[in-house]
């Protein structure tokens, strides 16, 4: 029942480029056999492979900086009330700054090369990391700790077995949303900077004015941002929060 | 000042002249406990029956070491305390066998042997069979179930309970109320139950004690000698509750009548 919802929106939006690339000339809105035909020429080239590969490689690296970044300070922020004033503007700092502003900062200080691009990810990031997991950290369940208390846990036992569960869906989501703004300062990085990726090759076709290229480099990425959510984050998410659904769970501890 | 000791007789609680302050912002204390004495006997069940907000569950929360007392003695006949909270509070994202079995995971238990437990208490707590349920999945009456099964996994010297059918509708609590019965008969652990509810305490109790609020003292002490199982409706019971109530009452005009006093 779930599919057909997703396969109409697909469908749809298949169909409005259609119809846009018929009411526009292919320098604009090219249509999608144009678009394919680039994107096969990109990969049998192997081109796509090396630009997406540089590309993913940042943004995974970018991901983890924001990742440790975030929940280090989310963390301090929801468990000391001392830390929480001291960084509280700092988080609104890094919120308000725009992210070409990171991009063009570490290029300037660290040259144009992979740690730049690596630090203008996770340092762009991970505010919005460090706002949820704080956020988590604020409606934990203190009765749960003082359950585990009663019960004579160990601290370890409580910080794994107590605590760590029930930050792990803020973890989860604000992991999906960085990854989405990571890829975004990634491309803007690449851009003005970076000599290979998908956001060198958008500047590039830009450059030639190859509208065709344009789409192909930012469908493939987009295929593959699809992939991740549907192979990775929706797998991992729903075995996570399975004791949510009604549905008893299959047969304990087998 | 304040003594804890472990050595009297296994099972029982003795509290004597417990008191507890709580240091406020303002720089003042705020006496809670006030000269707090009792004894459980082994294998008893007692209530503590007082008004909200009145300090019982402190009572609790200090035996169970989850705050320190500010002078006076407590000897527990044992250092393993079971605890049912108001809530459940069980662990949403464990199975129900999980959730039984989270307290003896420190001990080195085999798998197995955390199985036949989580089975063996789920059984005395009428869920057999739901061992690989999550706790979103059950009533509130079953997931309070869960959470005495989890108290009694660890085999408790004593077991404290603090209001643990407050939050369930009446027919609920009432069907919990007599398996508390049968299981406090079976297993034989002496009981310490905190409640507001005059007709659970006569139900349950061999031995009511009235706490009195702000500070919370002993008003009075009172044995229900009436063979078990007890039956709602039954007029012995209704006298007593009457009886109680009575007590109740004045001891609510007293309180008033001293506070203006002073």
């Amino acid at each position: 029942m779930t599919t057909f919802p997703r396969v109409l929106s697909i469908a749809s939006l298949l169909v409005a480029w259609l119809i846009l690339a018929w009411i526009f000339p292919p320098t604009i809105v090219p249509g999608p056999i144009p678009v394919f035909k680039a994107m096969g020429q990109n990969i049998m080239s192997g081109q796509a492979f090396y630009h997406l590969y540089k590309t993913l490689l940042r943004v995974g690296l970018g991901l983890v900086l924001t990742m440790v970044l975030g929940v280090a300070v989310g963390t301090i922020m929801g468990l000391s009330h001392k830390g929480e004033l001291f960084l509280d503007s700092w988080v609104m700092v890094g919120l308000t700054v725009p992210a070409i502003v990171y991009s063009i900062v570490c290029l300037l200080w660290f040259g144009l090369n992979e740690a730049a691009a690596i630090i203008a990810i996770g340092t762009a990031a991970f505010p919005a990391v460090s706002i949820s997991i704080w956020q988590g950290i604020k409606a934990m369940d203190m009765q749960l700790v003082s359950m585990g208390q009663a019960f004579h846990l160990s601290k370890t036992a409580i910080i794994r077995k107590i605590i760590f569960p029930q930050l792990l869906p803020h973890i989860l989501a604000s992991m999906r949303y960085a990854l989405g703004i990571c890829w975004k300062i990634c491309t803007t990085v690449e851009l003005i900077g970076m000599s290979s990726g998908v956001g060198f090759q958008l500047n590039y076709w830009f450059g030639l004015f190859s509208m065709a290229q344009v789409f192909a480099w930012t469908l493939l990425f987009l295929l593959v941002m699809f992939a991740i959510e549907y192979l990775i984050f929706k797998p991992v998410e729903q075995r996570l929060t399975r004791w949510r659904s009604g549905v008893p769970a299959l047969q304990w501890a087998q | 000042m304040a003594l804890r000791s472990s050595c009297t007789a296994v099972g029982a609680i003795t509290l004597t002249n417990v008191t507890k302050e709580f240091s406020l912002p303002n720089g003042q204390r705020l006496r809670v406990l006030e000269n707090v004495s009792f004894e459980a006997p082994d294998r008893s069940f007692t209530s503590i029956l007082g008004p909200s907000g009145c300090g019982k569950s402190t009572i609790l929360n200090l035996i169970a070491h989850l705050d320190n007392h500010s002078s006076g003695t407590i000897s527990v006949g044992g250092d393993r305390v079971g605890f049912v909270f108001q809530q459940p509070r069980l662990l949403n994202w464990r199975t129900v066998a999980d959730n039984v079995t989270l307290p003896l995971e420190g001990r080195d238990l085999e798998s197995k042997a955390l199985r036949a437990l989580a089975e063996k208490y789920l059984e005395l707590v009428g869920l057999g069979g739901y061992q690989s349920y999550y706790p979103l999945q059950l009533s509130g009456g079953m997931q309070q179930r869960v959470a005495i099964a989890r108290a009694l996994a660890i085999d408790p010297d004593v077991l404290l309970m603090d209001e643990p059918f407050s939050g369930l509708d009446e027919i609920t609590a009432r069907k919990l109320r007599q398996q508390l019965t049968r299981i406090w008969q079976e297993t034989g652990k002496t009981i310490l139950f905190v409640t507001h509810n005059i007709s659970e305490a006569v139900l349950l109790s061999q031995q009511i004690l009235i706490v009195s609020a702000k500070p919370a003292t002993i008003f009075k002490r009172m044995s229900v000698n009436l063979p078990y199982p007890r039956e709602y409706g039954d007029l012995k019971l209704f006298e007593l509750e009457t009886q109680l109530t009575r007590d109740f009452l004045g001891m609510e005009e007293e309180t008033t009548r001293s506070t203006k006093g002073t």
